[in-house]
Order: C-alpha cells, then sequence, then structure tokens
C-alpha cells in the first residue's frame, strides 16, 4: 500500500467515501470493524460457514444502506445493529420458535451463570453456541446487546412470555454445562 | 454480569477470503446498478404507494359510521331501487366469494378478474351495512384475513386499527409483496 493508502481516514471522509462507491474506502471500513463484526457473527450463527456468510451479507447491506445513516448514533453502533438482523434474519430462516406461556418459565437466577466469568470469552462462546438457535438469539439479544424482552419479541415476532422462557431455557442450559465443567475440574484437581 | 463486557466487545479475524467475495459481490453489483437501480426503485415507490392506497381506501371505507349512511335515506333507496346496481352488486358479490373461498392462488384470481374488469378498476360489493363499496379485487384477499366469513362482517375498523398497530411498530415496510405477511403477525406486545 502507498504512502496514502496507509492513513486511516476519519470516520466521515470513509462514509463519504464509501457513499461514492470508493473500493479503497471501503475496504478501510471493512477493516476496521470485521474483525468485531466476525466475533458478533460467531456469537449468532454456531458455525463458522455460518458466520462467514452473515459476515459477507452484514458487510454488503452495510455498503448499500450507507446512505440511510443519519450521523444521529454511533456509527459503530448503526453496523452492529445490521449484523444483529442480518443474524436474526438468518435465524428466522432456520428455525422457528413456538409462543410458550409465562408459567413455564423458570426463574434461573443471574449468579447462577455468573460462573462464566471464570472462562475465557472463547469458551464462553463456545458454550453459547452450544445453545439451540433460538436460546442462543434470545441469549444474545437480551443478555450480550441489552434488548429488552418487549424489543426481542418485536424483532423475532414472538410474544414477551416467549422471549423470557426461552432466556430462563438458555440460562438453566447453561447452567447444567458449567456444573459439568465445575465437575470435571475438580475431578481433575483430586486426580493431581 | 462482568462476562458480557468481553462478550459484547470479541474480536476475532475473519478469513481472508471473506474481502475478496464482498469485493466481486459490490462489483457485480454496481455492474447491473445502470440497468436494475432506477426500475428498482420505481417499483418500491410502485408497491409502497398501493400499499398506502389499499390502507387509506380501507379507513375511508370502513370507518363510515352507520350513523352517518343511515342519516341519507336518498342514498339508501338509490341502493335498493336500482336494480342495475343491485344487479352489479350480485354479480361483484359472487366474484368477491369465489376470491375468498377459492383453494387456488388467491393473489392469482384477483388478477385475473382486475385484468378481465377492463376500464372498471374496481369491483362494488355491498359494504358492512348494505352500502356500495368499490374495492379493488386485490382487497379482496385482505378481507379474507380480517373476517374469514362471506359475506364479511363490520369487523373491518378494528382489523385496519390493528393492522395500524402492527406496521407502526414493525421493522418491516409495508409493501404489496409483504404486506399480508405483516398483517398477519402478531401486535407488539400482545401475548396471543
Amino acid at each position: 500500500m502507498s504512502e496514502q493508502s496507509n492513513h486511516i481516514p476519519s470516520e466521515s471522509d470513509l462514509i463519504k467515501g464509501c457513499l461514492e462507491n470508493n473500493r479503497q474506502m471501503q475496504q478501510f471500513l471493512y477493516k476496521i470493524y470485521a474483525p468485531k463484526m466476525y466475533g458478533v457473527c460467531l456469537r449468532y450463527a454456531g458455525n463458522v460457514e455460518d458466520a462467514n456468510d452473515l459476515l459477507q451479507e452484514g458487510f454488503i447491506k452495510v455498503y448499500i444502506n450507507l446512505s440511510k445513516f443519519r450521523s444521529e448514533g454511533s456509527f459503530e453502533g448503526w453496523i452492529r445493529k445490521i449484523f444483529v438482523n442480518t443474524s436474526i434474519e438468518h435465524f428466522r430462516r432456520k428455525t422457528q420458535l413456538y409462543n410458550i406461556t409465562e408459567a413455564q418459565e423458570n426463574t434461573i437466577e443471574d449468579a447462577d451463570i455468573n460462573a462464566l466469568n471464570k472462562l475465557a470469552v472463547k469458551d464462553i462462546i463456545q458454550l453459547i453456541n452450544e445453545l439451540s438457535p433460538g436460546y442462543k438469539t434470545v441469549f444474545n439479544l437480551y443478555v450480550v446487546e441489552g434488548y429488552s424482552h418487549k424489543e426481542i419479541a418485536a424483532m423475532l415476532g414472538i410474544t414477551i412470555g416467549t422471549s423470557k422462557s426461552q432466556l430462563a431455557r438458555a440460562k438453566s442450559v447453561l447452567k447444567k454445562s458449567l456444573e459439568a465443567i465445575n465437575h470435571e475440574t475438580e475431578k481433575g484437581n483430586i486426580n493431581s | 454480569m462482568d462476562f458480557k463486557e468481553p462478550l459484547y466487545n470479541y474480536e476475532v479475524n475473519p478469513p481472508e477470503n471473506i474481502w475478496a467475495n464482498i469485493d466481486a459481490a459490490l462489483s457485480a453489483e454496481s455492474a447491473q446498478l445502470p440497468l436494475r437501480k432506477k426500475p428498482r426503485i420505481y417499483l418500491y415507490v410502485a408497491s409502497a404507494a398501493a400499499s398506502v392506497i389499499i390502507i387509506v381506501i380501507g379507513f375511508i371505507v370502513f370507518n363510515k359510521r352507520p350513523k352517518e349512511l343511515s342519516a341519507s335515506p336518498a342514498f339508501a333507496n338509490q341502493i335498493t331501487n336500482g336494480k342495475k346496481t343491485q344487479d352489479s352488486i350480485l354479480l361483484n358479490n359472487k366474484i368477491l366469494e369465489e376470491i375468498i373461498t377459492t383453494t387456488e392462488d388467491k393473489n392469482l384470481l384477483a388478477l385475473n378478474y382486475e385484468y378481465s374488469l377492463k376500464g372498471r378498476k374496481y369491483l362494488t360489493i355491498a359494504g358492512p351495512e348494505g352500502q356500495p363499496v368499490k374495492i379493488s379485487p386485490k382487497a379482496a384477499t385482505l378481507i379474507e384475513s380480517a373476517d374469514n366469513e362471506f359475506p364479511p362482517k363490520p369487523v373491518w375498523n378494528k382489523q385496519v386499527d390493528k393492522w395500524q398497530q402492527i406496521m407502526l411498530s414493525n421493522m418491516l415496510s409495508p409493501t404489496s409483496a409483504n404486506l399480508l405477511d405483516i398483517v398477519q403477525m402478531p401486535v407488539s406486545g400482545n401475548n396471543n
């Protein structure tokens, strides 16, 4: 790359360049945001192939819809929203959530899954990816992205009750996985 | 939960071939742009306009109160006395019934009628209060969404209000292609 191409453009120059269909600026934007967005894709997709497809689809949507960005919030937040929505569309194509009544919710406390703090991010993602697509999507949207159950229900076309039960079940599965990991660790400690 | 932050900011470098795929897709997109973008925009505008017209006609037609209708006896006489009008309503009701009850593709049948009604873009049917109502043949499928009985009952006002709520709370823009999918979604926050 030339000296000029090594210069990191400002966000507004980057957006302007991308809007002008400047491929170099589009590649800059990709280089800046791809690692973080790939992390998002891996959390929702469940496997590398799907994550690669989501990353590709998401960036094409970003370039095509860039003229709709109104500079009212953070640019990264806007890009992330496109990737979350792309992941949700992927999830909706793959699976269907059935509405469940509130009575079927269980009450796993956050403290029960706080043991996740002891794990490396990569291991947490592996555990999340072992969840079924419905549990995983609601868990990601609620716990990691910070959406409310009302917002999740609207995004996924499900009821608030279903969103709550999917989250409770996701936590329940994670709790069991964590217990199994702890058991294995203790066993290893005793043997050594 | 402390694990949320590292999960939210999780970064992984994506495989190198992803940018090459995006680059190729963007090139293909811009190569097709002059041929395809303008008609696409016109198509979206036309679809949006058609959806708005259907909704506006729905509001105008279905929001007429019985009081206003009964306040015009001359109008009521015109309905019942004109044999030509009655014959026309009977014929059109038959077409409407056929569209609603067919097990074939309703939209295709509605379109066929629209083409066969050259110069007459609307079907005149008896409305909930017996008044003549002009509707597009395509609206027959909407009536089916509103009320599975024939002749349709005056539940349309409520149904149109419900559609409005769904559309206001929905991320998707209504077009003639997805309007039926959207109106069949549950209202946001409704646990049914």
